[in-house]
């Protein structure tokens, strides 16, 4: 069953074209105009990744062996996504100008920064600047050559008569470099004030975000709500939340679901850094601006944006713990624990992203998703490295109203203990602690052992054991060996080439969904490099998306062919497995390898996963 | 507040000022002798601590490095309560920190401990050209305000250890033996809000 996806992206875009409604037009305005730059810039940046995850145009789907329950799991990840655009169509039924309408009571502060300030001139302003978070297509066109070609000469013209050569500087939406970017995220207020962007500078980017509040407010005007718009190979996602809006615009081709779930994170990095009290801001103040309360954080979010592409954490809504010693963890968690009874919410010991060991005070328990932007935030701050602190973080699912106060502090160059307490007072009583904890460590040797296991990496596929026979020696003899760990984010190394597990197992992920926790193998041969990581990253996230996909989910398996991978998808009540394999790997075989994947987790459950007194029964 | 022994006292001391005016590098510099020309934005407030030797006697410093974002302006009494001293920090080559640094003195002016040993610290006095604010100003508004200023500059470390001495020596008089206990760390205000929120 060739080109699902492609077909069925190419099937949409008569669908909205011809309906002639103004929105549409301009919708089809700002794809020509995506176009006539990637006629203009052919030399764009090629980025592999994303060029392949539009071409899943063999893939096989099946469910079967030991795995098979509902044959009918299948991504279809697009189709609800037009629901949502189509579901407001009555309500675009305008032309630009009026379009513009709704918005200039709101954006009036907006409109004189701009410098223009007719409706016409607006009008036309607004595809100009649509346009503007176009990113290269060109080199990863060649997938869907029909409809892309048939627009690509038109807007050529346009396009170069329409950006005023005025606006030629590096740092905002003329720049052609800023809409090469494939992937921008903003955030602005209801009142079209920029409040944060991905590229370039939010202050000049104050005529781009008056435009994308009028297409949230003129939407909702209209009583509706835009989730989605399409326009050729990007998606523009917007989130609403209260007075903040989100927005993303990617020609990634991550799914709707995917780009909404990193919006949702950004936002709760937001209230981290400020609570949701911020909002009582706007209602006191409807031209409020927010850049200076989120002063010098920049860094937190570029820093959570990058962990979109590496961190399975950001859409698994799990967290991964570092491989230890059941008896090392244990220890980590006993002195925690003796904290936590001491007036301390939550007592958090990680290495980098992954946990050491965790506990919470009676009934306190935390999410996945807040401690990813705990983690974030305190990893991306390098302010933190320099002495303990003692800072007011919010965390969102917990309380998204209030503070805590966190003590945080760096125990060696990649540990870190955070504490976590409702109590302003109460910093020399958690220097007290950090002292206790911190002797206990060094005691039991944890922070020697964490360091060691840092190097030393985690599950390799390669030493997946082989048969039955030998499951239940087979206790974690990969956890010595030296080599690369899954730190590609910011330290890869080549020192260690796998060559691949059995029966073509390239990678593994493994959810557990009591724990809340995921185990990564490490990446070997032939993903061993950003790029094809990302790449892997993105298909799995993909596969995630469809497997959880509202409208026909959940789905239990599913087995994907094409020519990067096979990817494989089992999903339980206790788990869900995530397989990558050799493109050319016999689908039998491929399940029986994910079944002692299964089973190798399971008799080294206790290194790798924290187990026992675990605070997230939610 | 401060904490007097016989000869050796604690003292809670805090640094307050505008975004990027040097109040992380002057502190780095006093405790470990390190200056970093691109200082990250400090988050919440960072502890320090250091003692320094004033004639026969040892001043220990709790230092309360804050940050200058404005999202934690409203937190900021909970550093500086019960602090015994405060050094305000501007920059010299910039205007608006400046009054910034005289709206912090107006705040512990109202706020803060009446004993409160303060000193106004003009930094980045190595950047002679660029500078903004006369050293006449700041001192003039440092006297008419009971503070005493220095212009310091934490990349050359030019000042940066006579501020904090000068913070000692002054210390003890302003100490008097009637609060010899000192535990004053854990005595919040009632009036200050529990759960602080970014911009009430």
């Amino acid at each position: 069953m060739p080109s699902d996806a492609e077909l069925s992206d190419n099937d949409r875009k008569p669908k909205i074209g011809p309906s002639s409604n103004s929105i549409d037009q301009s919708l089809d305005a700002i794809e020509n105009q995506l176009s006539s730059i990637s006629v203009s810039q052919p030399e764009s940046e090629p980025e592999f990744d994303d060029a392949n995850d539009a071409s899943p145009s063999n893939q096989d789907k099946l469910a079967n062996g030991s795995l098979n329950e509902n044959p009918g799991a299948e991504e279809l990840p697009r189709s609800n996504v037009v629901e949502d655009f189509s579901s407001s169509s009555l309500m675009w039924r305008n032309n630009s100008e009026e379009m513009e309408a709704p918005s200039s009571p709101s954006s009036s502060g907006y409109a004189g920064e701009r410098g223009s300030s007719n409706a016409s001139s607006r009008a036309s302003g607004i595809e100009e600047e649509v346009d503007g978070e176009i990113l290269e297509i060109g080199n990863s066109d060649s997938f869907d050559g029909v409809s892309d070609s048939q627009v690509q000469w038109l807007p050529g013209k346009r396009h170069s008569s329409e950006v005023s050569p005025t606006e030629a500087t590096e740092k905002d939406d003329a720049s052609i470099s800023w809409r090469k970017r494939k992937k921008h995220f903003f955030v602005l207020s209801n009142s079209g004030k920029p409040i944060y962007s991905r590229y370039g500078d939010e202050h000049k980017l104050a005529g781009f975000s008056a435009t994308l509040q009028a297409i949230i407010s003129f939407v909702e005007n209209g009583g509706d709500r835009v989730n989605l718009v399409r326009a050729g190979k990007h998606q523009v996602v917007f989130l609403v939340k209260g007075p903040i809006y989100l927005v993303c615009i990617s020609c990634t081709e991550e799914s709707y679901q995917s780009l909404r779930v990193q919006l949702e994170l950004l936002y709760g990095q937001m209230i981290l850094i400020l609570t949701k009290s911020v909002n009582r801001c706007f209602e006191k103040n409807s031209k409020f601006d927010m850049t200076p309360l989120l002063g010098g954080t920049d860094v937190v979010f570029s820093s959570l944006i990058h962990s979109f592409s590496w961190n399975p954490a950001s859409f698994l809504h799990a967290y991964t713990c570092l491989p230890l010693a059941y008896a090392t963890r244990q220890a980590a968690g006993a002195i925690l624990q003796d904290v936590a009874d001491s007036g301390v919410l939550f007592a958090i010991l990680m290495c980098k992203h992954k946990v050491i060991s965790l506990v919470g005070a009676q009934k306190a328990s935390l999410h996945p998703d807040d401690m990813l932007l705990l983690s974030n935030f305190v990893m991306s701050s390098e302010s933190f490295r320099t002495s303990e602190s003692f800072s007011p973080i919010c965390l969102p699912r917990y309380n998204p109203m209030a503070f805590l106060h966190a003590y945080v502090q760096y125990l060696d160059v990649d540990t870190y203990l955070i504490l976590l307490t409702t109590s302003s007072d109460a910093f020399h009583h958690l220097k007290d602690c950090r002292v206790r904890i911190e002797e206990v460590l060094l005691e039991s040797n944890v922070l020697g052992e964490a360091q060691r296991s840092m190097v030393d990496g985690g599950m390799r596929v390669e030493d997946l054991p082989t048969d039955h026979g030998s499951l239940s020696g087979a206790v974690s003899p990969h956890l010595g060996q030296p080599g690369h760990t899954r730190e590609s984010s910011d330290r890869f190394s080549e020192a260690f080439i796998g060559v691949g597990g059995p029966a073509g197992l390239w990678h593994f992920m493994y959810r557990s969904i009591y724990l809340d926790q995921y185990v990564s193998s490490e990446f070997s041969s032939p993903v061993n490099n950003r790029q094809q990581q990302k790449r892997l990253y993105r298909a799995y996230q993909k596969l995630y998306a469809s497997m959880h996909d509202k409208g026909v989910g959940p789905h239990k398996t599913q087995f994907r062919r094409d020519e990067n991978y096979v990817l494989l998808c089992w999903v339980t009540q206790d788990f869900e497995l995530y397989a990558a394999f050799d493109p050319l790997a016999d689908k039998a075989l491929a399940i029986k390898t994910c079944n002692r994947v299964c089973q190798w987790i399971k008799n080294i459950e206790n290194e790798i996963f924290l187990l026992g007194v675990s605070p997230f029964s939610w | 507040m401060a904490t007097s022994g016989n000869k050796n006292m604690n003292a809670k001391l805090v640094l307050l000022g505008d975004v990027g005016a040097g109040k992380s590098s002057l502190v780095l510099r006093f405790v470990k002798g390190q200056f970093i020309e691109f200082q990250e934005s400090t988050i919440g407030a960072a502890f320090f601590s250091q003692t320094v030797a004033v004639n026969d006697a040892t001043v220990k410093f709790e230092i309360w490095d804050t940050a200058g974002q404005e999202r934690y302006h409203s937190l900021a009494p909970m550093y500086y309560r019960g602090a015994a001293a405060a050094i305000i920090v501007f920059d010299i080559t910039n205007q608006a920190s400046f009054d910034r640094a005289k709206k912090w003195v107006q705040e512990l002016q109202a706020q803060g401990n009446p004993n409160m040993v303060m000193a106004l610290a003009g930094n980045k006095a190595d950047l002679l050209d660029a500078r903004k604010v006369a050293a006449e100003e700041a001192q003039t508004y440092a006297q008419e305000n009971g503070l005493f200023f220095m212009e310091t500059s934490a990349k050359t470390a030019s000042n940066v250890n006579d501020i904090f001495y000068e913070i000692a020596n002054r210390l003890p008089r302003l100490q008097p033996a009637q609060n010899p206990s000192g535990m004053v760390l854990m005595d919040r205000p009632a009036q200050t809000p529990a759960s602080a929120s970014c911009c009430s």
